[in-house]
């Protein structure tokens, strides 16, 4: 009942014609970022940083939560249409989704894509609603050795479990934490890294590594590579599905939020491993005539079943961020970013200090999958004339919005120069293979583990036992060394 | 750095040929920038303080740490490098060889536009980038228009249609500081 009571507090919020314009916008950006290439949610919530400075906590909250969410259902529109795969989070549905396009049945493929995604959104975000409280009481009881190995969790999973190579992994993510060590220690107030510089004391703006490492690299990536390639664009016909598809997609999008949301819920992050995993259950579960759609025409069930796999898991991922501070993506590490700036840390007493806020945001949730269904059924066909913007204009002007968001978060010139630098960096990374994620999130949350670290030790006056001696910290220490290893022998398998 | 260098014979697992996948030489030298960002870190260790207080964990600790990972990284990069190439390596998307001269543009917009922003005002700068960067990506892409004066004119007109708009919502209306080459605000 106080649940309910708090949530619909949190509508009551929400639902203000201000914040509800803020809701729609944001939804509205989100499926144009996700629909155009080269520009993902984390470069465009990283983009708009700049606003926190102005625009008041709850309403700008809500925008980026529309950013993040929007951006999932405009990114299949393009995996299903484009024959080229974006994101990692699209790239199962792309699988089946585009040869359902390319034997006319673009439009049920898109139709089942936004479907699935609402209703597994809708189911994760009551998920989150139900349970971030609970987590939050939970978690008010960890000290600093807990906290510390979760943060540790997440780091191994960001960076051994996403991307194919555990050392290309740990070379990012060590850079993340290394750039993160940049400025003023937070304990001691000792400068480290800065050179003398004035500017670096601060450290560096997580919005200058988002945006050089996502914007500036992509655009310099694509000038350098990929001038010549040629994206060829699917037939798209009309948004429709059969009595027999839906009789096909229901169960397929129930069993792809129940494999998506325990993935959300846990500070592990990557869609890879349960759209993965949901397309494996698809494709074993299809019977007769619809198994041999698979990997021919499309088989409706793997796009549906991984769509919402993809979609409750991301609304999922909201409860560790939300409740322990730990995001587990690009996005969501960047959505931390602007917590900070508003002077807030995410984390278990955020339900109490911050209760309006998060209660709003969880409300704009289920408004904003709302919002999205009715922009991506009735009027995919507006958001797929983005896809004609050519690709040198889309580009170049990409760079006058870095430019915003770089510049206008401190003032300086010099961030400029270093976000090219980043930018260079980030081509070398994209061309060798080296997973971006993990700098980032190592970036953000290294200063914070490094804190618990420190703090941990000193309780155990030196000794780093700690670790060993509280039982849930051990705990913590086995489900690290698990998830080194389980995810390997999962995918083994889902692969045979 | 344009093509793969030469394999080794004894190469088999990246002989295929015309891949993207860059050269051993290249790979060989990210692992040893990665060493070498191992030793900077190491170097510019040696001088944070490690007053660890009660804790037995001082400031320069993770720094520390953060060096002797990334050494181990940067020596397993080498070797993977020199052992027939980095395991697991996704074919990287796009064209074999680089388009330097298409980056070269690009790079002229972003560094100009970083040298001249305080100067020319954010509108002026930022069409200079656009202007630059979208003769870079023309030519990568291989367009016969490119270098005629109406696409020119074209992109100029563009590149301030995105840029003014931009300047007057975030200076208007979201009050973000951005610099103008007159204070009145608007230009």
């Amino acid at each position: 009942m106080e649940i309910l009571d708090a949530l619909m507090a949190g509508f009551a919020t929400a639902i203000t014609p201000g914040n509800l314009l803020w809701a729609l916008v944001g939804c509205a950006l989100g499926t144009a970022v996700g629909v155009l290439p080269g520009i993902g949610p984390a470069v465009a919530v990283a983009m708009l940083l700049p606003i926190t400075a102005k625009v008041e906590v709850t309403a700008s909250m809500i925008f980026f939560a529309g950013i993040y969410y929007g951006a999932m259902y405009g990114g299949s529109t393009t995996s299903i249409l484009l024959n080229t795969p974006g994101e990692t989070a699209s790239m199962v549905t792309a699988m089946e989704g585009n040869k359902m396009a390319k034997s006319g049945r673009a439009g049920a493929a898109l139709a089942t894509a936004a479907i699935g995604s609402f209703i597994a959104g809708t189911i994760a975000t009551v998920v989150v609603t139900l349970f971030a409280p609970t987590v939050a009481e939970f978690a008010v009881k960890l000290g600093p050795p807990e906290y510390f190995m979760l943060m540790v969790l997440a780091f191994t999973t960001v960076s051994a479990v996403l991307g194919q190579s555990r050392v290309r992994g740990m070379t990012a993510l060590f850079i993340g934490l290394a750039a993160g060590c940049i400025g003023m220690d937070q304990i001691s107030g000792a400068a480290r890294y800065t050179g003398g510089k004035m500017e670096l004391l601060d450290g560096i703006d997580i919005v200058l590594v988002a945006v050089g490492l996502f914007a500036v690299a992509e655009v310099l990536y694509a000038a350098l590579y990929e001038g010549r390639t040629k994206d060829t664009q699917n037939h798209m016909g009309r948004v429709h599905m059969t009595r027999l598809d839906w009789k096909r997609s229901i169960p397929a999008w129930l069993r792809g939020t129940a494999i998506g949301t325990p993935f959300g819920c846990i500070p592990a992050g990557g869609t890879e491993i349960p759209t993965f995993l949901s397309y494996a259950a698809e494709k074993k579960l299809a019977k007769g005539s619809n198994k041999d759609e698979f990997g021919r025409q499309g088989a409706i069930e793997g796009v549906a079943g991984p769509e919402a796999a993809n979609n409750a898991t991301v609304t999922a991922a909201l409860i560790p961020l939300l409740t322990l501070g730990i995001p587990t993506s690009n996005t969501t590490a960047v959505l931390l970013g602007a917590f900070q700036n508003y002077g807030i840390n995410p984390g278990p007493q955020l339900f109490t200090t911050s209760a309006t806020l998060v209660w709003a945001l969880i409300a704009s949730l289920y408004i904003g999958n709302l919002m999205l269904l009715v922009l991506n059924l009735p009027m995919v066909g507006l958001w797929v004339k983005l896809l004609k913007i050519p690709k040198p204009q889309l580009y170049a002007g990409i760079l006058i919005f870095a430019t915003v968001g770089a510049y206008g978060m401190r003032q300086s010139a010099f961030d400029l120069f270093l976000l090219y630098g980043i930018g260079l960096l980030g081509v070398l990374m994209r061309r060798f293979d080296f997973p971006t994620a993990p700098v980032v999130v190592g970036m953000i949350l290294g200063p914070l583990a490094e804190a618990q670290m420190r703090n941990a030790v000193s309780i155990g006056e030196g000794s780093w036992l700690i670790f060993l001696q509280r039982p849930m910290s051990l705990t913590l220490i086995i489900i690290v060394l698990a998830v080194l290893i389980v995810p390997r022998l999962l995918q083994r398998r889902a692969r045979t | 750095m344009t093509d793969p260098s030469p394999l080794d014979s004894s190469d088999i697992s990246l002989s295929s040929e015309a891949s993207a996948v860059p050269g051993v030489r290249l790979q060989t030298a990210v692992g040893a920038g990665v060493l070498l960002v191992a030793a900077g870190l190491a170097f510019g260790a040696l001088s944070i303080p490690g007053d660890a207080g009660y804790g037995g964990v001082g400031p320069n600790f993770l720094p520390w740490v953060c060096a002797l990972v990334l050494a181990l990284c940067g020596g397993l990069l080498v070797w993977e490098a020199r052992s027939g190439g980095y395991r697991a390596m996704a074919e990287p998307s796009g064209g074999v060889q680089a388009d330097w001269s298409a980056a070269v543009w690009v790079s002229a917009g972003l560094l100009l536009n970083a040298a001249l922003i305080t100067t020319l005002g954010f509108i002026l700068s930022c069409t200079l980038c656009y202007v630059l960067a979208v003769q870079g990506l023309r030519r990568a892409a291989g367009q016969a228009q490119a270098r005629a004066p109406r696409t020119w004119a074209v992109d100029l007109f563009t590149g301030l249609c995105i840029s003014a708009p931009v300047f007057w919502i975030f200076t208007q209306f979201l009050a973000i500081n951005l610099p103008g080459l007159t204070g009145t605000g608007w230009l």
